[in-house]
């Protein structure tokens, strides 16, 4: 039997997606929550993810893009459902469940919206068990399914349809979010409930509703273990100012260089794509993705958004362990740090 | 000799009005209580204050941008608002030209003289929000004015809401500043950051919002310098202490796109030049004005080039 989402399950789903979220911008992030909770109605249904009929079409909703955009242009208020309207067009099918792409900040939130305005219950899980840069990085694409056909709705009205080969939608999709003026919300990985179940990071959503709780302690979020790297004071932050080309992404990487505050007083440096990817300590390899790599400022315990990293800062540098698959030969291959440019 | 004075909001449940608390500080040194006559010498006076609670006018919010959520819709408790077609996305694109003609309606029928504004992509361009300014201005002659590309805030709701309490707190600040300079004629006037450092009554007229929580920040400052002494002064003290070692200071928030290094160095040398200048319209002294931080981050999931920057300037008090 399916549980509700109701305004107070809101409140802990959206503390707890927050947690160990890399690049959620406060306002983008509050204005998703201002967002969800309007709309929210009765609740959304929660349904673990074998619960839908095995037939039933399922949907990964998320938002593509910049969370910056976002706060700056703001939604419609219909794109959610827009986008998957859409993709229901191109499969002449309805959509029976959402499903997120990953939990963190916003993108949980999008596909509650999205659940709501459609009617439909979301399905209890996530797949990403963290969150990584491109539409491809999934565990439904480490399933064998293909995030295409994708459709975008931008704030502005616009929808636009992708079909294509899978590892041609990032290629195709990072040129249409800017020019929809930063962020879109993506319906993609049109499944099957039987292959869905298959491929999910499961019950993840209702993890964050408990991590969500007042007082709950942080390692509840992170069900395949946590780890605290350091504690370090950011000495530098240092971005690559481009190779001169436009579209480039993962966009330009930067780099964060902290002194461990006690102990050893290691120098530790922090390589981000967006997301961070690798973490030295003395020069050592100390952490890399699959891993979330994240850093949590020892002021007020929010995590710090690689955008927001600036000298004089103490942060606790935490990695959370990757769900298995991410650990399996074909999830590093797609989420370790070659799929970032790292040969290790 | 310099003057540090707190004064706390009076609020309607009040009784009796609590008289201002100043203290001297004389080569950092403090010294209270203090005679009327001799605060009248001061060479300068700087005034801690929280504006919570402070009396707001009634804003006449315009936002600039598309149609959003319902619940998304500016925030302006007794005042009116609209959305009027136009603004930039942060990569710099145009969204819609800005329907001058809804702001001038507007503008004219809303019988309110406190405007905010506030513009979809001012921190990357401003000219949509200066030219609703100049409608504003040109329909409503007597109108004061807030611009949110003032406060730099990236998220457009957080810069409308600033834009919209800066514009509410603007009659009482300018009844604040009028009554300083009457009690103390002749003495130039600085009040309070949230954060840190002091601006010109001249600015705090224009920017209350700057000094929201002056008395709060100066009272942690004071009560630092103090040491031990510290503990047992009163609140009062610590934040008029605190207030009077402090000097100008001034922010420039901005999203900025540049490609490359040389044109990196171009556009933040623009936004620091913006800083010092503001730091100067803050009081500070022109000779001194000086770059204090430049912050510059890329922002992620955008192409290579765009960058938020931040920049603070600070500076002597040019008097005293």
């Amino acid at each position: 039997m399916g549980r509700l989402i109701d305004l107070d399950g809101l409140a802990r789903f959206s503390a707890g997606s927050r947690v160990f979220a890399t690049g959620a911008a406060e306002s983008s992030f509050n204005l998703a929550v201002d967002w969800a909770r309007s709309v929210l109605g009765h609740g959304v249904e929660l349904l673990a993810a074998g619960e839908p009929e095995p037939d039933t079409l399922c949907v990964a909703v998320s938002l593509v893009g910049s969370t910056t955009a976002l706060g700056e242009q703001l939604p419609f208020g219909d794109e959610p459902e827009r986008a998957v309207r859409a993709l229901e067009r191109r499969l002449g099918e309805r959509a029976g469940a959402v499903v997120a792409l990953n939990l963190a900040a916003e993108n949980a939130l999008i596909p509650l919206v999205a659940a709501a305005r459609l009617g439909v219950p979301l399905v209890d899980g996530d797949g990403s068990g963290r969150v990584f840069p491109l539409l491809e990085q999934t565990t439904y694409a480490l399933g064998g399914l293909s995030p295409a056909p994708v459709a975008l709705a931008g704030g502005s009205g616009e929808v636009v349809l992708l079909e294509t080969a899978a590892d041609r939608v990032e290629e195709l999709l990072r040129p249409v979010v800017l020019a929809l003026g930063g962020w879109a919300v993506a319906a993609c990985y049109p499944m099957a409930a039987r292959d869905l179940a298959q491929a999910v990071v499961p019950g993840t959503v209702s993890l964050l509703m408990r991590a969500g709780e007042p007082g709950v302690a942080r390692s509840v979020a992170a069900p395949y273990g946590v780890r605290a790297l350091c504690r370090g004071r950011i000495l530098a932050v240092e971005g690559s100012t481009g190779h001169g080309t436009d579209l480039a992404l993962p966009s330009l990487p930067s780099s964060i260089v902290l002194r461990e505050s006690e102990g050893l007083r290691r120098l530790v440096r922090l390589e981000a794509h967006n997301e961070i990817v690798l973490a030295l300590a003395d020069g050592a390899v100390v952490a890399t993705v699959p891993d979330l790599i994240c850093m949590v400022s020892t002021a007020d315990e929010m995590v710090v958004d690689v955008d927001k990293a600036e000298p004089g800062l103490e942060v606790d540098i935490m990695v959370v362990r990757a769900a298995p698959v991410w650990h399996t030969a074909r999830g590093l291959a797609l989420g370790g740090p070659r799929a970032f440019g790292i040969p290790l | 000799m310099i003057l540090g004075v707190a004064l706390r909001i009076q609020e309607p449940s009040d009784e009796p009005s609590e008289a201002p608390v100043l203290v001297t500080v004389t080569g950092g040194v403090p010294s209270w209580p203090v005679a009327r006559a001799t605060a009248r010498t001061a060479s300068r006076a700087c005034v801690a204050l929280d504006l919570t609670g402070a009396r707001t006018a009634a804003v006449a919010a315009i936002r600039v941008g598309g149609p959003c959520a319902p619940a998304l819709r500016p925030v302006v408790g007794s005042g009116v608002a609209t959305i009027v077609r136009g603004g930039h996305s942060v990569t710099g694109r145009r969204l819609a030209p800005l329907d001058t003609e809804a702001v001038r309606r507007f503008a004219a029928a809303c019988g309110l003289a406190d405007f905010a504004v506030t513009a979809t992509g001012s921190p990357m361009l401003t000219e949509h929000e200066l030219a609703v300014a100049a409608i504003i201005a040109a329909e409503v002659p007597d109108a004061r004015i807030t611009l949110s590309y003032e406060f730099g805030h990236p998220g457009l709701r957080e810069r409308e809401a600033n834009a919209i309490r800066n514009a509410a707190l603007g009659p009482e600040a300018g009844r604040i500043a009028d009554e300083v300079a009457r009690e103390l004629p002749g003495v130039p006037a600085y009040f309070a950051r949230s954060g840190s450092g002091l601006v010109s009554a001249h600015y705090f007229r224009r920017f209350p919002l700057a000094c929201d929580l002056g008395a709060t920040a100066s009272g942690e400052r004071g009560r630092a310098e103090l040491g031990e002494a510290g503990r047992k002064a009163p609140d009062g003290v610590a934040a008029a202490y605190g207030a009077a070692l402090a000097e100008p200071e001034a922010q420039v928030e901005r999203i900025v796109q540049a490609r490359g290094r040389a044109e990196l160095e171009r556009v933040l040398q623009d936004a620091r030049d913006e800083a010092l200048t503001r730091v100067v319209s803050a009081g500070a002294a022109p000779g001194s004005a000086r770059i204090a931080e430049t912050t510059v981050n890329p922002l992620s999931y955008l192409p290579d080039g765009l960058y938020r920057v931040r920049v603070t300037a600070g500076g002597r008090p040019w008097a005293g």
